[in-house]
């Protein structure tokens, strides 16, 4: 084929562990009150996705003693795009490990990972299994299946957020090595990048994948998921505060930085979740431009709308409990 | 690599000033250049050049189509590919189209005509690239659209089209209209994660049905729906409505020159690659539920009026 679509083109999921030992809490939190698919059910795992999702899972949860993000998963177009990438890896002196398909994950396709700077493990991946559209294949309505009426039901995983302690060499990795784009980036006042939105989509929700936040090695800032509408957002939001849910600090916001209509909250172990719409569709494209925010300018980057320290929201999850 | 997006339309318009008046102050574009019988505008959210470009014609209708791909290489493998198709290829030289490089034109099996290209010169967000404030007061106080987002172009033979966008241009084709005799006779198609940006119906070859543009929200929608209104800009009969396909909220207007526009959103993401994940299929009796939601039914005029 002449012109081919090659390497990441989308995210797939993102896999956590969470001290729940029976996970009853986690299915309960992400089931009923955040409105997920639970796609199956192994002892010590929870597999979830959301409704307008076609493949098995976008977050799996594992039962742990700790807390903790353990890696995000990126589908590729073939496996020659996997051979490439461990390639470049390679050359570059970065282990990498395959894994054969369901060996790390019930109806993950043969996969491979490794460590960014920073400390997370990606995945990357061709094939995931497809239970198939939750409204069918057949003139479907494409409405919020019944049984999640009441809940956010978001529509996809938008983009996972993560804390590194060098955002810059984080940032230039996924560039050379991934093939990632900067839509937007904030700066300090010496120019360093302090935090960037970085995509290899092109969605309507768009402009990040992976986001990055200074913060500890390893840890995670937030899971972002898809909503279609700013309003839906607003009756979320009410749906989770019956439910008891803990909001983030601001509220349901404008997110100038990406320029997203968006809520935070939290799950009942510490996890940051967002509720997102808006964005702006971004194109990988080698002359693209980031938007850059000032460092001095960041809260109100953050939020359009809230005069609130910004400290707690620039904490990664789970900080409460460590 | 790929074709990443369409990137921009270029309408043939009967009265340049009018729809230029048009698509500024009820679209909400800002103008980015002139040259004789051509105004160029641009969406808030796009940085490149133009998303729109407006000929100064004798009828309205569709001049041709912009893609833009991520490699130069692109442009010569796609010439190759379209003439191996048996399709007519022309060249763009660069600076043809103000702020634009060189493309090859491809007419399509349903006539119209495409130009791939890679360079568009920057010209950045219009709130800015630097600290932007999230508002653009220029449109009655509404935030305006965001970006062009797809076209739905019409045909004699739209299974031909189609099938050349997928299979050749490496479109995913994410949803389509199957025919009693198993035939296609409409698509929906992306070449990066959106849910379309060509759509393909039947028609008169060449034909134009409507350009789309994606605004922020429902309220948006509903907001510059009270608008047109308000103005006086020709409007579907239904007003606000929903496409079953997709499940966007969405009006549709027309521009001076009588060029079918649309306003819409809707979040709806797909794979990002051609073939991974079926396509939702519609036939003949879903029909109406397929393009008016809340209606289940079609208005003559929307299958039978294209510029």
């Amino acid at each position: 084929m002449a012109l081919k679509h090659k390497g990441i083109t989308r995210i797939g999921y993102v896999r956590l562990a969470l001290n729940d030992t029976q996970l009853e809490q986690a299915r309960s939190f992400y089931a009923n009150t955040l409105g997920m698919v639970q796609t199956a059910n192994a002892p010590g795992q929870l597999l979830l996705r959301c409704w307008h999702e076609p493949y098995a899972f976008s977050l799996a949860i594992d039962s742990a003693s700790e807390n903790r993000l353990s890696e995000v998963g990126f589908q590729v177009r073939e496996e020659a795009d996997l051979d490439a990438v461990a390639a470049r890896l390679e050359q570059g002196g970065i282990a990498v490990a395959w894994a054969e398909a369901d060996a790390e994950l019930p109806g993950l396709g043969r996969s491979l990972s490794f460590a960014i700077p920073g400390g997370h493990r990606l995945r990357l991946f061709v094939d995931m299994v497809q239970p198939g559209y939750e409204t069918g294949y057949d003139a479907p309505h494409w409405v919020t299946p019944r049984r999640l009426r009441g809940t956010p039901a978001p529509q996809f995983l938008n983009h996972v957020g993560i804390c590194v302690p060098d955002p810059k060499a984080t940032i230039a990795f996924l560039k050379q090595y991934l093939g990632f784009y900067v839509s937007e980036l904030i700066e300090d006042a010496q120019g360093a990048p302090l935090s960037a939105l970085m995509f290899r989509m092109t969605k309507n929700v768009g402009g990040q994948e992976l986001a990055i936040f200074p913060g500890p090695e390893g840890a995670l800032h937030h899971i972002a998921f898809t909503k279609d509408d700013a309003s839906d957002i607003l009756v979320d939001g009410q749906y989770l505060r019956a439910d008891g849910v803990r909001l983030d600090s601001f509220g349901p916001t404008r997110q100038p930085y990406g320029n997203t209509f968006s809520l935070h909250f939290f799950d009942p172990f510490g996890t940051r979740l967002e509720l997102c719409t808006g964005g702006r569709l971004a194109e990988p494209h080698p002359g693209f431009v980031p938007v850059t925010w000032s460092e001095s300018n960041i809260a109100g980057a953050l939020s359009y709308y809230d005069d609130v320290d910004v400290e707690p929201f620039l904490a990664p999850s789970f900080a409460a409990a460590a | 690599m790929a074709i990443i997006r369409l990137s921009y339309a270029s309408l043939n318009v009967t009265d340049l000033d009018q729809a230029e008046q048009h698509y500024t102050q009820v679209v909400g574009l800002r103008t980015t250049g002139k040259s004789p019988g051509r105004v160029y505008l641009q969406a808030p959210d796009s940085q490149d050049h133009h998303c729109l470009v407006l000929n100064a014609s004798d009828r309205a209708g569709l001049c041709h189509l912009g893609l833009k791909v991520s490699v130069p290489e692109d442009l010569d493998e796609a010439a190759e590919r379209a003439a191996q198709a048996g399709l007519k290829v022309e060249r763009m030289a660069a600076g043809d189209l103000l702020g634009q490089g060189e493309g090859v034109v491809i007419t399509l099996p349903s006539a119209h005509r495409i130009n791939l290209f890679h360079y568009s010169e920057t010209i950045g967000y219009e709130g800015g690239m630097r600290d932007p404030d999230v508002v653009l007061e220029h449109v009655d106080g509404i935030n305006p659209v965001s970006h062009l987002d797809h076209t739905l172009l019409v045909c004699a033979n739209p299974e031909a089209t189609i099938r050349f966008l997928r299979d050749v241009l490496d479109f995913n084709l994410s949803e389509c209209g199957t025919a009693p005799d198993g035939s296609m006779f409409l698509g929906f198609l992306s070449a990066g994660n959106t849910m379309h940006q060509l759509a393909i119906a039947p028609g008169p070859d060449g034909g134009l049905h409507h350009i789309a543009f994606y605004v922020g929200d429902r309220a948006d929608v509903i907001r510059r729906t009270d608008l047109l209104k308000h103005r006086g800009v020709p409007t579907l009969e239904y007003g606000v409505t929903r496409h079953g396909v997709a499940g966007v909220t969405t009006v549709y207007f027309f521009d001076p020159a009588g060029n079918r526009n649309e306003f819409q959103c809707g979040a709806y993401e797909t794979s990002g690659a051609s073939g991974r994940v079926p396509p939702i299929n519609w036939d003949l009796p879903s029909l109406g539920a397929a393009t008016f939601y809340y209606e289940a039914a079609v208005p003559e005029q929307f299958y039978t009026v294209v510029s």
